[in-house]
């Protein structure tokens, strides 16, 4: 799949995560962190304590802490969300960027030019999902110099990925186009441990994706608002309680 | 025309202030000025980080002063324009006042945008790379346009006061640009925040009614404080006439803008939609954001329309100054409001939140409800431009007035023109 010198079809790239399967067990972020060399306190990705299918922010949370389930003993229920930067197709982080800092590639992943960006935050102000970080201070890393990918990353001649930050920007997930510019999977992906993460091209009707957005009844982090986010979720499938 | 300066006395040479009180006050605003610079030098040097500002609360105090200076820049240039658009001569005297009140609080405020940026090394990325659908390049482009029209609308102003008549034809095109160009201004300013899908704190169509009004209500109350400061150290005779004007001004924009924020709360209560609901609870009484609620309606909203409308507190000396920089207050409570709780209402109300952006060992990466105190960096940068804004009053004034009182043609022609 993914990225074949086809003059003709860019695919359209997106990313599936199945909540039935997803453990919590926060590799995903974990893998992430490591591979972009993100700075202590950056977390590109996070796996939200929810109560299963609950996309909206409708009720308190059951706990300021994660793995708290919902509920009254026997009856509890608990879910997890990880989010990450849903690369919007109609994305409020590109239309509020006063300087075309972020930027929507054709294969509909979001970026964001580390060398462009004046630092405005208005991107973060605009983002209904919370996903971008912004470099503060200088960065402080965990002790063990650079890991993951280690060098600049250009897209479009555009510095998309620096592993050293510069201070003064705003980052967030790439879907890891190290990775998928070369046909390889984002690194969640590759790292769950259970399989709940897929990518692919939903163009292509054979794949994984696209069954699990057209038959699997994959859904969007708030619809509502318009946005289109191109990372979906399978529902979790619920079982009737069991009386007591 | 000149009825302009009838109500106006030109200062008697006496109460102009000494040199030595005018010096210590420019040797004060010159310290304020000096800290902020080195303020801003310091946060340049650490980054973002010297601020109270994180992932979950990423704008604060410059962004809520810098909406606050934008709406105080409205009430002057609003004042001078409906002068001539509506004829009201009882508020011509204070025309230029107003006017440098609204050049200086729109540099002010384009000013305090600089020093929110993470890069203001790469500004003029906002010139070579602008992109039209970001409210914020509209933003920046208006309070250009607005800030060169306050500078040659007050020379107009300054022309037609010392030169008369040929220049009020001028003087009256342009009264007819300002209001238009004002409310622009305060509209395309609230879009930054009211078109923002993600924030239903902010995502209402209410907000640029609202900023256009509170805009009026500031600026007025603004105007009315250096007024009654010119009165007092300044040599400026206020007349009972413009006096009850810029009471009523206040007090129906006053009205207005309770109603509006009050509509927006009721729409809000009745709907009981979550993520509206559970950020106007932050607010109201029993939240912890509830001071601003307080001094918005209360001490700012009440309390100013009693010292304006109730007749016996109305005639009680300094009712007028008071309830001026009381709903000055109130009106930066409201953007203090507007702007911090946008983000301390989680986006998502999941446990652990956002992440931060920084990290401190021993306490948590994330934060669910954001918290938001300024540092003493962003109150010594702000405080530099208010600095910054009250000099540039103070020498506007004091260079117009001179050069007025210098005019030999000037004085007699000001004092005997009312009919
Ligand atoms: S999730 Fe946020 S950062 Fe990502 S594309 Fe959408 S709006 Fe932009
Ligand atoms: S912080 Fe950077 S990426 Fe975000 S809107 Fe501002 S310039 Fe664009
Ligand atoms: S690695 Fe897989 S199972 Fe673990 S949190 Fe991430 S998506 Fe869930």
């Amino acid at each position: 799949m993914a990225k074949k010198k086809e003059p003709t079809a860019t695919p359209h790239r997106v990313m599936v995560i199945d909540t039935n399967r997803c453990v919590g067990c926060w590799t995903c972020a974990v893998a992430c962190k490591e591979v972009n060399n993100e700075p202590l306190g950056f977390w590109w990705n996070r796996i939200l304590t929810t109560a299963p299918n609950e996309s909206t922010a409708a009720a308190a949370p059951a706990s300021e802490n994660i793995d708290v389930p919902r509920g009254e003993y026997p009856n509890l229920e608990m879910a997890y969300l990880p989010v990450a930067c849903q690369h919007c197709t109609d994305a409020p982080c590109v239309k509020v960027c006063p300087v075309q800092a972020t930027f929507r590639r054709d294969d509909g992943t979001i970026l964001v030019d580390y060398e462009r960006c004046i630092g405005c935050r208005y991107c973060m102000a605009a983002c209904p999902y919370g996903v971008r970080i912004f470099n503060w201070g200088d960065a402080s890393y965990a002790p063990g110099g650079t890991v993951g990918y280690g060098a600049d990353y250009r897209s479009d001649g555009r510095l998309v990925f620096t592993p050293e930050r510069p201070k003064g920007v705003v980052e967030k997930c790439t879907f890891c186009v190290e990775r998928i510019d070369v046909g390889q999977q984002p690194f969640c992906v590759e790292s769950c441990p259970v399989g709940a993460r897929v990518f692919g091209d939903i163009d292509d009707p054979g794949s994984e994706v696209s069954q699990l957005v057209n038959e699997g009844g994959a859904v969007q982090l708030h619809p509502e608002l318009g946005t289109g986010p191109n990372v979906y979720y399978v529902p979790v499938r619920k079982r009737v309680p069991r009386e007591s | 025309m000149a009825t302009d300066t009838a109500t106006v006395a030109l200062p008697a040479r006496g109460a102009r202030p000494s040199i030595s009180r005018i010096g210590l006050w420019y040797a004060a605003l010159a310290l304020l000025g000096a800290l902020g610079l080195a303020a801003w030098v310091y946060e340049l040097r650490t980054g973002l980080a010297a601020t109270g500002m994180r992932d979950v609360v990423s704008w604060g105090m410059y962004i809520f002063t810098f909406a606050f200076f934008i709406g105080l820049s409205a009430g002057g240039l609003i004042m001078a324009s409906s002068a001539e658009v509506f004829g009201i001569a009882a508020l011509r005297p204070l025309s230029r006042l107003g006017v440098l009140s609204a050049a200086a609080c729109v540099a002010v405020a384009g000013l305090m945008i600089i020093p929110d940026l993470g890069r203001p090394d790469r500004i003029l990325n906002l010139f070579v790379h602008p992109n039209w659908t970001s409210p914020l390049i509209w933003d920046i482009l208006i309070i250009s346009v607005y800030f060169v029209f306050s500078v040659v609308d007050l020379a107009v102003l300054q022309r037609h006061a010392t030169a008369g008549a040929r220049w009020h034809r001028r003087m009256q095109v342009l009264a007819y640009v300002g209001l238009p160009t004002a409310v622009l201004l305060h509209s395309i300013t609230a879009w930054i925040f009211g078109l923002q899908i993600a924030r239903a704190w902010w995502n209402t169509a209410l907000m640029a009614p609202l900023f256009v009004v509170s805009a009026i209500l500031s600026g007025t109350a603004l105007v009315t404080l250096l007024a009654l400061a010119a009165h007092r150290w300044g040599g400026l005779t206020l007349a009972d006439d413009t006096r009850r004007w810029l009471r009523g001004l206040i007090a129906v924009s006053l009205i207005v803008d309770l109603f509006f924020v009050g509509c927006d709360y009721i729409t809000v209560l009745w709907g009981n939609v979550p993520a509206d609901r559970s950020a106007l609870d932050l607010v109201l009484p029993g939240g912890p954001w509830s001071w601003t609620f307080w001094v918005e309606w209360v001490a700012g909203g009440v309390v100013p329309l009693a010292l304006l409308l109730v007749p016996r507190l109305r005639r009680l000396p300094g009712s007028l100054g008071v309830a001026a920089a009381l709903a000055v207050v109130g009106v930066f409570a409201f953007r203090i409001e507007l702007v911090v709780i946008g983000f301390v209402n989680p986006l998502t109300q999941y446990p652990p939140g956002n992440a931060l952006g920084t990290y401190d060992r021993g306490t948590s990466s994330f934060e669910l409800t954001g918290r938001y105190s300024p540092t003493w960096v962003e109150f010594a940068i702000v405080a530099g431009l208010v600095a910054l804004f009250a000099a540039i009053v103070t020498v506007g004034y004091r260079r117009l007035r001179l050069r007025g009182a210098g005019t030999a043609a000037d004085g007699p022609d000001r004092a005997g023109v009312r009919s």
